[in-house]
């Protein structure tokens, strides 16, 4: 089956399954993807000026080129969409392909999570199997249950968000983790100095702003740092707690009974992975569902499922997940949660 | 004329006149035949040469494009300039001057921020609170981008400078910055402070020589002490 018709067969079952097509713009305007998403989404834009001096740049992405369009049209309702069309991504790597053909289904505005999420990835996995892709087989990961566990933790709030925050970045997650356990974070020598500065500052008025940041906000952070409970014990047993759940890889309908050993074991509440129901509704689509903790670590706005489709041959042919945060820090003024997936056409 | 070596050296200030130094140290001495402010010079026991003074950032530019073999520029130059052009030059000496560190430096009044981990809690705080990135000015983009995102500080916007980086944060065109700085009495003066763990990169000049020339000028830039 050529490229051509691989599309034509994708695209009638995203159709019939409800999507409609949407032509997300091919340049973007990079300035507002930075000042959003933050400088180091630089690195994989291709960016240029254009003729007024502003600053474009390919779309490196259809899904965030999908929630600019959605924004942009400022569609009150939630809209299923799918789309087809190139990405550009700049790479060090060499191996990596710069022109990426995507074939994707987002909805925007996602009410019910569960329902949402299985009709994705039923969607997706059914248009695989239009174009005769057999023993294909699925990743599958959920962010959200790392940010449980981080949340059941006895560490200072700072550091639970923290973790959060850098989930996406394994390298200095690592880094991390290793602070905690040797609490190399706060030098007593320091603070004794900054505590005079302290209440000289007290004094002035607290809504005078330095550099953006007003007095009160300064000092009320200061404070807290101080006052963050430390046991270096304690937070040693803690890293070692985040390690062991990221090496959890099993199958998911093994899935509820490694996690509660897992909790029983740690001594966490019984609570923390309570609702599992969600995933294990996802294990309907492929019996060959393996689970990671460790899974979904590179795209940095998935917020809960995160999966890639693999072919008999170990080639990602799929991938997708739950975003509920991006179209907010592109934008939107209030949250809009959303869940989508493309196929990797260079990969069929 | 073959086996020319091009020299290019800094045009301006000390930088000027630590590499005269450091070439009449090794007994070439540099001789002007024009004016003072006459671009070009020769070297007398070294017939086959000729020197160009130039912008300190233009040496990079020049070494990378051929025009210049050999030239004296800044470690912080080099590493801040493109990839491609890195990879043309080779540091063939680091010299004993021109000594300065690249370093993240924050209003001196923000107690609460020490290292930058305290930076990247800082600026998620104004993302989530205020839903605008911290900004970064600077002289330096890559090296900052580079440093930032690696101690894991992503929620940042690069505002370019050209001088003077120190007024940023106190005119409302930035809230901290990167900038270049040997004594660090600038960024005092101006009310910052260098955070702990906020050096970038430890710099200084460096004798720095055309790829393509390794070969050939070889035996010359051996004799260099």
């Amino acid at each position: 089956m050529k490229s051509k018709n691989y599309s034509e067969n994708i695209i009638k079952v995203f159709k019939k399954d409800g999507f409609a097509l949407s032509k997300p713009d091919v340049l973007l305007d990079s300035d507002y993807i930075i000042q959003r998403s933050g400088e180091n989404f630089r690195k994989s834009m291709f960016t240029f000026e254009d003729d007024t001096g502003k600053n474009m740049c390919l779309r490196p992405d259809l899904t965030i080129a999908s929630c600019i369009k959605y924004l942009n049209d400022n569609t009150k309702v939630n809209t299923k969409i799918f789309y087809s069309g190139q990405a550009y991504r700049r790479s060090n790597n060499k191996k990596d392909k710069i022109i990426n053909d995507q074939l994707g289904i987002e909805i925007l505005g996602s009410k019910n999570k569960s329902t949402d999420d299985l009709k994705v990835l039923r969607t997706i996995n059914n248009s695989i199997k239009k174009i005769k892709i057999k023993n294909t087989f699925i990743k599958l990961g959920d962010v959200s249950l790392f940010q449980n566990l981080i949340e059941s933790l006895k560490i200072p709030e700072r550091w639970k968000m923290r973790l959060k925050r850098h989930f996406w970045r394994p390298q200095y997650f690592e880094d991390l983790l290793n602070r905690l356990e040797t609490n190399s974070d706060i030098d007593p020598a320091t603070v004794d100095i900054d505590k005079k500065k302290f209440s000289e500052m007290e004094n002035l008025n607290q809504s005078t702003e330095i550099a953006n940041r007003k007095v009160s906000e300064i000092l009320s952070r200061f404070d807290r740092k101080l006052k963050d409970p430390r046991s270096f014990l304690e937070n040693k047993k803690i890293a070692g707690i985040i390690r062991e759940f990221l090496k959890i890889n099993c199958s998911i309908d093994k899935l509820e009974k490694t996690l509660n050993g897992f909790a029983k074991k740690n001594k966490l509440s019984e609570s923390v992975f309570k609702d599992l129901s969600n995933i294990k509704n996802l294990a309907k689509i492929n019996s060959k569902t393996i689970f990671l903790t460790n899974f979904g670590r590179d795209i940095e706005y998935y917020t809960g499922i995160v999966f890639e489709i693999y072919n008999s041959s170990k080639k990602e042919i799929a991938r997708g997940g739950r975003y509920d945060g991006l179209l907010k820090s592109l934008g939107s003024k209030k949250n809009i949660s959303a869940v989508g997936a493309a196929i990797n056409l260079n990969n069929l | 004329m073959k086996n020319l070596i091009t020299i290019g050296l800094p045009s301006k200030g000390r930088l000027k006149e630590k590499s005269i130094n450091f070439f009449e140290k090794n007994n070439l001495k540099p001789t002007s035949n024009g004016g003072e402010r006459n671009y070009f010079a020769q070297i007398k026991n070294l017939p086959n040469s000729k020197i160009i003074y130039l912008h300190a950032k233009e040496i990079i530019q020049r070494l990378g494009d051929g025009t210049i073999d050999v030239g004296i520029s800044g470690l912080d130059l080099l590493k801040e300039s493109a990839l491609n052009l890195q990879n043309k030059i080779d540091v063939k000496k680091k010299l004993d001057f021109g000594f300065a560190d690249v370093v993240i430096a924050i209003p001196n009044d923000w107690i609460d921020v020490q290292t930058v981990a305290d930076l990247e809690e800082v600026s998620f705080d104004f993302r989530d609170k205020k839903n605008i990135r911290l900004r970064v000015a600077t002289k330096y983009p890559n090296l900052t981008n580079n440093f930032l995102v690696s101690k894991g500080v992503t929620q940042y916007k690069i505002v370019p400078s050209l001088g003077a980086t120190e007024t940023y944060p106190f005119i409302g065109s930035s809230e901290i910055i990167t900038d270049i700085t040997s004594t660090g009495k600038t960024l005092k003066d101006n009310n910052l402070r260098v955070l702990k763990d906020g050096v970038i990169l430890n710099s200084q000049a460096c004798l720095l020589v055309s790829k393509k020339k390794t070969a050939m000028l070889g035996p010359f830039l051996n004799s260099l002490i």
